[in-house]
């Protein structure tokens, strides 16, 4: 029986399990070859860097929303003046989620002859969802999983202290004496009220109805608290849209999610940009190193087709192959990219108090996907030449398929890694948009690396023709330099691949350098460490003088008035407001509301024009604030954060009443302000002129920078004025310093696998400029040159092709951060101007060395090798 | 052609040996005219089919040996039984590297062999699937006379162990005078030519 009939005669499954067989063995030898061994360094390291920062990204997302859970004492909050339907408890219900009541308010504790006003948390039998209370009984300070038992309050050691109160004394609260069962030194959850500012006191519900503190018109807020999975949440969302559009407060753990802050946000934008920027590296790595793949593969190819292979049997045969070598890969680089979100969590672990939840799955998968898309994408159309090759090739060796259109590889590796870009970020238009941009550059690259290789050979026949075996430096230069040129198509490839190279690898480097800096401008030495509150206005003179001596810094004294906001546009804010903003704590309370001249230090205007800028006198102001202003009478002018006026949907021109005590003032939004909230500086939703709110009772804000010596300074200050509140943010100010040290270290961790990714890109670039190399030393070597004049021909070729790639990486470095920081980071674009010097000569001494070394062996070849004249090499 | 015959195609250089052998070996079609193998028409056939029926069955030796290089002796000969499902191939393949006297240097890569080895790593590699028939293309025109001698020794006689039919092209008389027949193929036309004329 022949081969074929054998073949025809077994089954589908067994001539599959053949195939398999057949590639892996195949793999396993191709691993003896340097092209295939780059491909697998560079899939492998796109596949680390990505498992590594999706690891590490979704580990944290995991674990801040189940922190935030615990914060805000649920997965779903609650919060309205008046008790609950029962109907919406119902609902909760039977989506499955677990209630706890919760009942806040702030009233008058007594003990003996002291008075205190203290701020209630009323709780029941199921509190807390999450967490436990770290509460002192009498025998120290102990987890409890459970609020106070009935009959018994826990007060804060605060609260015990002004009231003169021990453990186990009884304190009246309302109507109802009740017992001291504990001093509460951490909630589990920190939901905070109104009543904030006051110590805490907290209470079983079951004694709430003897006190008879919940009355008609008492400020009381209602809070159902609900722990449950996020498709019960998912489940919910018309029911808690119809109840924020009721103007219920509804915070859900998935949107409510208190901020990273700016720092981590930043870095977190940076993770994923770096991860990119390796794909994207390693992606070019694979397009180089399969270039010399498939020529080297043509002749196994074209002696199969002789043997009796099949197009088909080829196209699955190295399919397959590829596919044994992306899983390898996959498996490796996850394995170290497991290792390197391990890295990433340990440098920011002190950081991160939270427990968080071990990796999950996702990113694995995600991982292999980005290892298989790299290889379809940059591969892909290279390899559809294997398919193509003609059996004839045996005898006819210059019979090679077409080489695959540059064009197509170009759109193929695009289109897949905007599909990746899409993947990873979340936003199509985003990722379009970084798409089209990538284009462009790339048209413009391709022009300006023909014009520069024009030049080189230009440049290059201008210099001095040596005689003989001249191995001068202007010899060695004019022969590299025309080599390189002559050899347009190929050079242009790499000319390419190394200019996105080190523009991928100098932008990261580059935004690194510009977060850290900003980062650094952000928390100067200086930055304000004591907050001043409730300053009243026959004190502000003498406390700014007091403060003058001893702070090195500080910001100014700012009025605070406190108003609400009663109405938008004439309207009931509710009625205005996009529905999701109807229980927004900025409607729901009173804000504190400030005037002032000149626009404050870290604001920046983002639409409209400040005060000073407005046409018109200030006297058109309404001179007295009146119940009923005078008929045209122009509104106030009003300055409000940008973030807000986004929330309630509002815009230049619209009006706002805000009502302050029993008095109304209506403002106008002139400008739209952007502020830094990590700044440490007092900050303002809404600003007023001056000449508005004087006549309301006010009192002022600092904050000021004291160096920790300055004890006396601060013992004065207490003494001088006792009705001050000075707040140390030392702590908070410690803790936000240390995340950003250990950030800039997780960023420098993922910087050096973009670079990582970089060198990746060079070897495989090289190895498959190899052949021809060989080839063209050989040729030279015949016609006489000798090993020293060849090598510095090498050498000067690799350091003119570097630092045409290094110059035209620091051009696409520039436009790209420019661009990013615009869209991304939200940072002012810079110019670098290292980088131009840099890059270039950074780049040929580089790819000097680097190519240098790499065909070293190729200059000690007898050139009747390296031209294939004594068989294959 | 008859099964088990050895026939010579002689020519100068250029003559167009290499695109004939091509042709009946089904490696290229014919622009026109009509070629058989193994009895079926291969105009009818498109490129898979004249593959598929090449497999198994039809030999190669060609002149720059076409070995693979990251592929060990033994490796390449086992390429061609890769492609249909045998139990034994690597005792094969390993039975035919010692016949071709080369037992010993199995897990050599081709660059740690000499030219004539290289050579008698593909003859084992064109006689290991049991092939019916053997194209050789000069096998001989990249190695030294001493070595050629040896090759064309060592392929007549696994011709004879293995009962193939060989088509061997080449320009050098005396390797032709060692088939059955000759055949000449000069300005387009092939003729048989006499044993006086090989001899000549």
């Amino acid at each position: 029986m022949n081969a074929v009939a054998e073949r025809e005669s077994t089954s589908p499954l067994a001539s599959a399990w053949r195939l398999l067989k057949l590639s892996a063995r195949g793999l396993v030898r191709d691993l003896r070859a340097a092209d295939v061994r780059a491909l697998f360094v560079a899939l492998a390291l796109a596949v680390a860097a990505s498992t590594m920062i999706g690891f590490f990204l979704d580990r944290l997302d995991r674990g801040l929303t189940r922190q935030a859970g615990q914060l805000m004492g649920g997965d779903l909050v609650l919060e309205q003046g008046r008790p609950f339907a029962p109907e919406i408890r119902e609902a909760l219900e039977s989506a499955g989620m677990v209630i706890s009541d919760q009942v806040d308010m702030v009233s008058m504790i007594s003990h003996g002859d002291a008075f205190q006003p203290a701020s209630l948390k009323v709780v029941d039998e199921v509190y807390p969802h999450y967490g436990t209370a770290r509460v002192d009984i009498g025998e120290g300070v102990e987890a409890i999983p459970s609020g106070p038992p009935a009959g018994e309050v826990w007060l804060a050691p605060r609260l015990a202290l002004l009231l003169e109160a021990e453990i186990g004394d009884a304190v009246r609260v309302g109507d109802s004496e009740l017992r001291v069962g504990g001093l509460i030194e951490r909630e589990p959850d920190q939901s905070a009220g109104f009543g904030s500012f006051n110590p805490r006191l907290m209470m079983n519900v079951q004694d709430l109805a003897d006190t008879d503190l919940v009355q008609d018109g008492s400020r009381v807020e209602f809070e159902l608290l609900a722990a449950g999975p996020p498709e019960a949440l998912e489940q919910l969302s018309p029911l808690l849209d119809r109840l924020r559009r009721d103007g219920v407060e509804v915070r859900d753990v998935r949107r409510d999610r208190p901020g990273l802050g700016n720092a981590l946000e930043r870095a977190e934008r940076y993770l994923s940009l770096a991860g990119l920027a390796a794909v994207l590296l390693a992606g070019v790595a694979v397009a180089m190193a399969t270039r010399r793949y498939v020529d080297r593969h043509l002749d196994t190819a074209a002696l199969m087709r002789c043997f009796g292979a099949t197009q088909g049997e080829l196209t699955r045969l190295f399919a397959l192959q590829l596919l044994w070598l992306a899983l390898a890969a996959s498996v490796l680089g996850a394995l170290l990219g497991l290792a390197g979100q391990a890295a990433l969590l340990y440098l920011l672990t002190t950081f991160l108090p939270i427990e968080l939840p071990p990796p999950g799955w996702l990113p694995l998968w995600l991982g292999v996907l980005t290892a298989l898309a790299v290889l379809v994408g940059f591969a892909g159309p290279t390899l559809l030449r294997l398919k193509k090759v003609s059996a004839l090739k045996v005898l006819r060796r210059e019979l090679d398929p077409l080489p695959a259109s540059a064009w197509l590889v170009v759109a193929v590796a695009s289109l897949v890694f905007g599909g990746l870009l899409w993947l990873y970020s979340g936003d199509l238009v985003l990722s379009a948009g970084l798409l089209i941009g990538g284009l462009v550059m790339l048209v413009l690259l391709w022009g300006l690396g023909s014009l520069m290789l024009s030049g080189v050979l230009k440049l290059a026949g201008r210099l001095p023709r040596g005689g003989g075996n001249d191995a001068s430096l202007p010899q060695a230069l004019r022969l590299g330099g025309q080599q390189l040129a002559r050899r347009r198509t190929a050079s242009l490839g790499q000319l390419l691949a190394f200019s996105v190279t080190f523009f991928a690898m100098a932008m990261i480097a580059l935004v690194r350098g510009d977060l850290l800096t900003t980062w650094e401008q952000q928390l100067p030495e200086d930055t304000p460490n004591y907050f001043a509150i409730n300053i009243q206005p026959g004190e502000r003179d003498g406390f700014e003088q007091a403060l003058s001596g001893a702070a090195d810094a500080r910001s100014a004294l700012y009025p605070m008035v406190r108003g609400r906001i009663t109405a938008i546009n004439g309207q009931t804010p509710r009625d205005v407001v996009p529905a999701e903003a109807r229980g927004d704590n900025a409607l729901r309370r009173e804000l504190n509301l400030t005037w002032r001249e000149s626009l404050p230090e870290g604001n920046r205007l983002v639409a409209g024009q400040w005060f000073d800028d407005l046409e018109g006198s200030t006297s058109d102001w309404y001179g007295e604030v009146a119940a009923e202003p005078e008929p045209g009478a122009r509104p106030v002018p009003i300055s409000m954060e940008d973030g807000l006026a986004e929330r309630f949907g509002l815009s230049l021109g619209d009006t706002l009443t805000f009502t302050i005590g029993s008095a109304e003032v209506v403002g106008e939004l002139v400008s739209l302000r952007n502020l830094d909230w990590d700044s440490f500086r007092p900050n303002f939703y809404v600003i007023f002129p001056p000449g508005v709110l004087e006549r309301f009772g006010h009192s002022y804000i600092t904050a000021f920078h004291l160096d920790e010596g300055e004890s006396d300074t601060m013992r004065e200050l207490v003494r001088q004025f006792p009705g001050v509140s000075l707040l140390n943010v030392d702590a908070i100010l410690a803790q936000v310093r240390d995340l950003l040290t250990q950030v800039t270290r997780a960023v420098e961790l993922v910087l050096a696998f973009v670079l990582l990714a970089g060198v990746s890109v060079l070897y495989a670039a090289l190895t498959a400029s190899r052949p021809v190399r060989a080839h063209e030393s050989g040729l030279m070597r015949v016609f006489g040159a000798g090993n020293r004049l060849l090598s510095r021909v090498q050498g000067a070729e690799f350091a003119i092709l570097g630092l045409a790639s290094g110059l035209m990486g620091a051009l696409l470095a520039e436009l790209a951060t420019a661009g990013i920081y615009l869209a991304w980071f939200d940072l002012a674009p810079r110019l670098h101007l290292w980088i131009w010097l840099l890059l270039p000569l950074g780049g040929a001494l580089a790819i000097g060395v680097i190519g240098h070394l790499l065909s070293r062996d190729l200059r000690r070849q007898a050139p009747a090798a390296s031209l294939g004249l004594l068989g294959e090499t | 052609m008859f099964p088990g015959e050895s026939v010579a195609i002689l020519g100068q250089s250029g003559a167009g040996k290499s695109t004939l052998l091509g042709l009946l070996a089904g490696l290229d079609a014919p622009s026109s005219g009509e070629l058989s193998l193994f009895g079926q028409p291969l105009s009818s056939l498109d490129e898979d089919g004249r593959a598929r029926l090449r497999a198994g069955r039809v030999g190669f030796v060609f002149q720059n040996f076409q070995l693979l290089p990251t592929l060990t002796a033994l490796e390449n000969v086992l390429l061609p039984l890769e492609l249909s499902p045998q139990p034994d191939a690597e005792a094969r393949a390993r039975d035919w590297l010692t016949r071709v006297g080369l037992g010993e240097r199995l897990e050599h890569l081709p660059k740690q062999l000499s030219g004539g080895e290289q050579q008698r790593v593909a003859l084992a590699r064109a006689f290991v699937t049991g092939a019916e028939l053997v194209f050789a293309d000069e096998p001989t025109g990249n190695l030294d006379p001493a070595t050629g001698e040896r090759i064309i020794d060592a392929l007549f006689d696994l011709n004879q162990q293995a009962g193939t039919t060989l088509v061997l092209v080449t320009h050098d008389h005396a390797l032709a005078r060692r088939c059955d027949r000759c055949l000449r193929l000069a300005d387009g036309k092939l003729t048989e030519m006499t044993r006086e004329e090989v001899s000549a």
